[in-house]
């Protein structure tokens, strides 16, 4: 008498959201962007915000980048600068960053 | 020397070397000399944002270039002759 037995194993949804960051990064970089752009206290800065829509040229997203890796202790290259727009991007790639240098 | 028509330097070269520029700053320990660095070459590049023809802003890339070699020079003099105390801007509100 054979069984078939007929192991159903649920497909191991392994739901990594890979690149989202703390708050507390998001908080920070929040931050620190409003203090380089200057902006008035009442401004809604989002982790969606972009750097443009908030009034910041190619020169301020150098400049806050600077003002980033002094605040987080890290080193950010070139080519990652340049995919900078969002307060979202800039904390994700801090967390990655920092877990890279933690490693 | 032949002067070679020198190209306006790209979105990026330009972006570039404002980068150079803030991380010598970055080395300076004296706290006068690292803002001023920061400040000036922030109103500097500011300033020249919207130079329309290319040799003013070839001449203004080239003239970068120069002041980004006189940093990286004197950030190495200072680093011999760097003081001890902190500037009282660097110290932390307690």
């Amino acid at each position: 008498m054979t069984s078939v037995s007929i192991r159903s194993r649920t497909s191991s949804l392994r739901f990594k959201i890979c690149c989202s960051a703390k708050k507390e990064t998001v908080d920070k970089v929040c931050n620190i962007v409003k203090e380089q752009l200057a902006l008035p206290d009442g401004t809604a800065i989002t982790a969606e915000s972009k750097f443009a829509e908030l009034g910041a040229d190619s020169l301020d997203t150098v400049e806050i980048v600077m003002g980033l890796e002094e605040a987080f202790g890290i080193t950010v290259d070139e080519t990652s600068a340049q995919d900078i727009a969002t307060v979202q991007d800039a904390a994700n790639l801090i967390e990655k960053l920092v877990l890279e240098k933690a490693s | 020397m032949a002067a070679a028509a020198a190209a306006a330097p790209t979105r990026a070269e330009a972006l570039s070397l404002f980068r150079s520029l803030l991380r010598t700053a970055k080395q300076f320990s004296d706290y006068n000399i690292r803002e001023y660095t920061r400040r000036r070459a922030a109103d500097a590049f500011r300033e020249n944002r919207a130079l329309a023809d290319a040799p003013a802003a070839a001449a203004a890339f080239a003239e970068g270039k120069k002041q980004l070699e006189v940093a990286k020079r004197q950030a190495v003099v200072y680093s011999l002759y760097a003081p001890k105390s902190k500037s009282v801007m660097e110290l932390k509100v307690q």
